[in-house]
């Protein structure tokens, strides 16, 4: 290797200690068996590193990039049984994927999304990001580059995907928080206000719509707010595969390269602190990633490129050693533009400006694909080519600055086994609190700040944009309740007005079950988010799951006992479901010092984002009460499954089961919901969720303007519940209330299976002109009778009061 | 709008709405600035600050503003030298928010290229900024926090509170 133009940093002959502290002052985030590793390699090269070195190993090798919680082995101890994980991700996700072999998933874990086939023609490729220390510092700046990077993901999956649509999960501290915060932290309702402001500029100005998401409040959130943001985009099926091929050049796009965003990869991979480096932090333009998107999709369909991958974490580090890490490269680093002339070798190297992507363009393509670039506006240059000599080679002004082999790089990454625990929850039976009144107790729930309207986000994004949401994220006769999910005919992007097979999004998150046991959170999730997608009209036997774990610092074996937990909960939903996982994510090290100087870490919390095709977008249905005079049917068993359960919450009481999902039994009745919704015998159809039977019949109610009659004692349920709180509130899984006209009632019953699998279903009341919300209890008297228009108040006012 | 020309071919232009439009955005910024403390603010208007760095003539820089940056619909449309009028003895107050240099500022580059597009001389640069207008008593110190806390933050944004008097 020839002089670097970078400082040489002198590792060799190092002890632990001071490579720690050199790894602190360049905010590298090794740790002591990964510098030995590098000392060895380097040793064995008889050189010293480059600084350019140092940071592409530390990008390649960050929590952010290589995922080494989910992928080093663990000694796990779950009661008094230890036993060794070798690969948590391979023997959970993977594994049940493999399990479960669906033919319509074109591409899983490989890319940058997961892409499931939608027709005989298309794909649809879906990826949900995370995006949660950059936004905890600067919430617009980091909410909108979180947009844009899961947005690139998409456009760089395959030869390319068009986006059509993006979804928003955030968790944050309660909006009213009164309590102390430590320096520098902002206020959750200031965190609130700029992620969703970062989230509607940048897809508002893309021209995507934002139409699912959901928001989820927790104190323990208000210093490591949580963004998830998802997109999913449309390509054709013949640009699901892409590869490199030696002699490619590679070819930079977009935006110019300048000192913003370093170390954003390695900054992700540690616990947020003041001292957390600012260059982390970007603002996103939109207008440059609309001009990337416009002239890339235009390019694919030339076929001028043979592959594409986006500049996200690492800048051109990882992008180009992902697209040349089974074959080698060749980097010209002075052929970059820059924004700014005096950037340093590493910088522009290392740097994760915003916008940019990285095609792999055969030499005869060339200027075919400038000159349709150079027509958006949009810059290209040339940055070196593939080779086949398996190194990355990486010069500036003739001089060497990163001289690699992609076997180390991609391959060197010593794996530490961690230790974990999980000691199983207390069984303990309901404790303290105090008892409430029932109407008292449903007010309260439905104007609970995880329940109420989140019309006051909503409204700020274009959902119609591209002009295919056929069901619409606020519905009913005022356009304000609370629907399950979006429906999407992506007829814009296909430009075929005769196929009305649409798509639908769902998600599912909820730690306080994870907070008794995050096994039973996990097949919950993975329930909600099947519930939600079988209520519009999707089939559930096609869809296809997301995972996003966030977690707090996976060095703590307990916080790893129950990352495991959830991640084997993941496993037996997805073969239970039958539903593959065909890409996620995981952020963990999300704690930070509180006021007091303790680590506050967040709940361990999962997001399953669920993507499945509604066969005809015309027979779609939304959540609101249609008439008078309709039968509700309740689809499955309610339990006394008050765990975690928002009406524990309210009542201040802690313990009892958080709700356990029985898949096989669920599927079921989801699948025998869908075929009715398929032949037009559902008016409305709603799930149960936070606070139960309750909630989610006032919601029907007030969002359609009539009323219910419901009576407890024809729910089908475990019979030794003798309680109507419970049966109001309870939040056992699986469960839809479904809404049908008195002369489909046979017909419709016809769907639903016989057999010890199968979902029971029972008719559970009925629906009323008067806009009243009336409960006969198990003992045959009136419980409960309330105005619907009350209850809608009070679901309404809460977050604008809240907010200010 | 208010046109002021700067040294060095530097020239800032403030493009506001007019006085009979209801200023949603500076509602909001007001109930942020009073949930701070400072609650004898009676009014915030939010105006934009675009700084242009280039050699634009003045007549030039006026042209980009009438046909680019301003709605002669709903916004002001007026060269005035700033000489807000004392108001019944309260005190007025311009906190103008600005991305730090270092900080990307996209709609500035996306107004460069849109100058250029117009078929005038490319500008060097273009930084905008967000300027608030508050009425109502309140101390420089005090204002200094709550902004820092409400609009904006200074990780990446500069922020100048100054007292607004002719």
């Amino acid at each position: 290797m020839s002089t670097a133009v970078d400082e040489t940093l002198t590792i060799l002959g190092k002890s632990p200690k001071d490579l720690r502290a050199l790894g602190e002052a360049r905010h590298l985030s090794l740790n002591d068996a990964e510098w030995a590793a590098i000392q060895a390699h380097f040793k064995g090269l008889k050189r010293e590193p480059s600084l350019a070195e140092l940071e592409t190993i530390a990008q390649t090798w960050s929590e952010h990039c290589k995922h080494k919680t989910f992928t080093s082995p663990i000694k796990y101890t779950e009661g008094k049984k230890t036993r060794t994980i070798k690969n948590l991700f391979q023997e959970t996700i993977v594994a049940a994927t493999a399990a479960v072999k669906k033919p319509w998933c074109l591409s899983v874990f490989e890319d940058n999304a997961g892409v499931v086939a939608f027709g005989k023609k298309w794909a649809l490729a879906f990826k949900a990001e995370t995006h949660n220390h950059p936004s905890a510092l600067e919430p617009y700046g980091g909410a909108e580059t979180g947009v844009g990077g899961v947005v690139r993901d998409v456009l760089g999956c395959g030869l390319g995907a068009k986006p059509v649509l993006n979804t928003d999960v955030f968790c944050f501290g309660t909006p009213d928080y009164k309590g102390a915060l430590p320096e520098g932290s902002h206020h959750p309702s200031r965190t609130l206000r700029g992620v969703v402001a970062g989230v509607r500029d940048y897809g508002n100005r893309m021209g995507i719509p934002t139409a699912g998401g959901g928001i989820w409040f927790d104190d323990d959130y208000r210093l490591n707010p949580l963004v998830f943001v998802g997109t999913v985009g449309i390509l054709p099926q013949w640009a699901v595969g892409k590869k490199v091929s030696p002699g490619d050049l590679i070819v930079a796009v977009g935006g110019r390269t300048g000192r913003d965003g370093l170390h954003g990869a390695t900054f992700s991979s540690s616990n947020l602190g003041a001292d957390a480096p600012a260059s982390a932090v970007q603002i996103g333009h939109a207008i440059n990633e609309k001009r990337v998107l416009d002239a890339l999709l235009r390019a694919r369909e030339r076929k001028l490129y043979s592959s594409v991958t986006d500049c996200g974490a690492g800048g051109f580090s990882s992008a180009i050693g992902e697209l040349g890490a089974d074959c080698g490269a060749r980097v010209r680093l002075e052929d970059a533009k820059l924004k700014a002339s005096d950037l340093e070798s590493w910088e522009i190297w290392l740097s994760e400006s915003q916008e940019r992507m990285v095609l792999a363009v055969p030499p005869k393509s060339l200027k075919a694909l400038e000159a349709v670039f150079a027509a958006e506006g949009c810059e290209t240059s040339v940055l070196g080519e593939f080779t086949k000599n398996g190194r990355l080679l990486v010069t500036h002004h003739d001089n060497a600055v990163v001289d690699l082999d992609m076997k180390f790089l991609h391959k060197g990454l010593p794996r530490v086994e961690r230790t974990a625990t999980w000691t199983g929850p207390a069984t303990s039976k309901p404790a303290g609190g105090t008892e409430k009144k029932l109407s008292a107790a449903l007010r309260e729930a439905i104007g609970n700040v995880n329940v109420c309207s989140r019309e006051w986000v909503i409204r700020q994004y274009d959902h119609e944009v591209q002009g295919g949401t056929v069901i619409k994220p606020l519905q009913g006769v005022r356009h304000d309740g609370p629907g399950d999910a979006c429906v999407i005919w992506p007829h814009a992007a296909t430009g075929d007005m005769d196929d009305f097979t649409g798509f639908t999004v769902a998600h599912g998150l909820n730690p306080d079950y994870g907070r008794i046991d995050p096994y039973w959170m996990a097949l919950a999730c993975v329930d909600e988010a099947l519930r939600n997608l079988t209520c519009v009209g999707a089939d559930p036997s096609r869809a296809a799951l997301l995972d996003n774990f966030c977690w707090a610092s996976p060095e703590d074996p307990k916080q790893l006992g129950a990352l495991i937990r959830a991640a084997e909960g993941c496993r037996d939903a997805a073969k239970g479901f039958s539903a593959p996982f065909i890409s996620g994510k995981d952020s963990l090290y999300n704690q930070s010092k509180d006021e007091k100087g303790k680590e506050l870490p967040i709940p361990g919390t999962l997001l399953i984002s669920a993507i499945a095709p509604v066969p005809d977008v015309r027979k779609a249905v939304t959540m609101d009460f249609k008439g008078p005079g309709n039968a509700l049917y309740l689809i499955g068993r309610t339990n006394d499954e008050l765990g975690g359960s928002l009406y524990h919450k309210i009542l201040g009481r802690s313990g009892g089961e958080p709700p356990k999902v029985q898949p096989a039994t669920a599927l079921d009745g989801f699948k025998s919901l869908h075929a009715a919704i398929n032949r037009g015998m559902v008016l409305s159809a709603h799930d149960l969720s936070d606070g139960g039977l309750a909630v989610a019949a006032a919601e029907m109610g007030f969002t359609g303007e009539f009323g219910c009659l419901l009576d407890l004692d024809e729910m089908p349920r475990d019979p030794r519940i003798f309680s109507n709180e419970t049966l109001l509130f309870s939040e056992s899984p699986s469960r839809i209330l479904v809404e049908v006209a008195p002369e489909n009632e046979s017909a419709f019953l016809r769907h639903f299976g016989k057999g010890a699998k199968a979902a029971p279903v029972r008719r559970v009341g009925q629906t009323t002109a008067n806009p009243i919300l009336k409960v006969v209890g198990l003992d045959g008297s009136s419980i409960m009778e309330e105005p619907l228009r009350e209850l809608k108040d009070a679901w309404q006012k809460t977050l604008p009061a809240a907010l200010g | 709008m208010t046109v002021r020309v700067q040294p060095s071919n530097t020239h800032l232009v403030e493009i506001r709405l007019r006085p009979e439009h209801a200023d949603a955005e500076g509602a909001a910024a007001l109930t942020l600035l009073r949930a701070q403390g400072l609650t004898s603010l009676i009014e915030t208007r939010v105006s934009r600050l675009y700084e242009i760095k280039g050699s634009l003539s003045a007549n030039q820089v006026l042209q980009a503003t009438k046909d680019l940056l301003c709605d002669a619909v709903t916004q002001e449309h007026r060269v005035v030298t700033p000489s807000p009028a004392p108001m019944n003895g309260a005190n007025f107050w311009r906190v103008e928010v600005w991305l730090k240099p270092t900080v990307t500022d996209p709609v500035g580059e996306t107004v460069r290229d849109a100058i250029a597009d117009m078929g005038l001389p490319k500008p060097e640069s273009v930084r905008c900024a967000l300027v608030y207008r508050l009425v109502g008593r309140a101390n420089k110190a005090a204002l200094e926090k709550a902004v820092s806390k409400t609009l904006a933050n200074p990780l990446i944004h500069r922020a100048v509170v100054s007292e607004a008097h002719p």
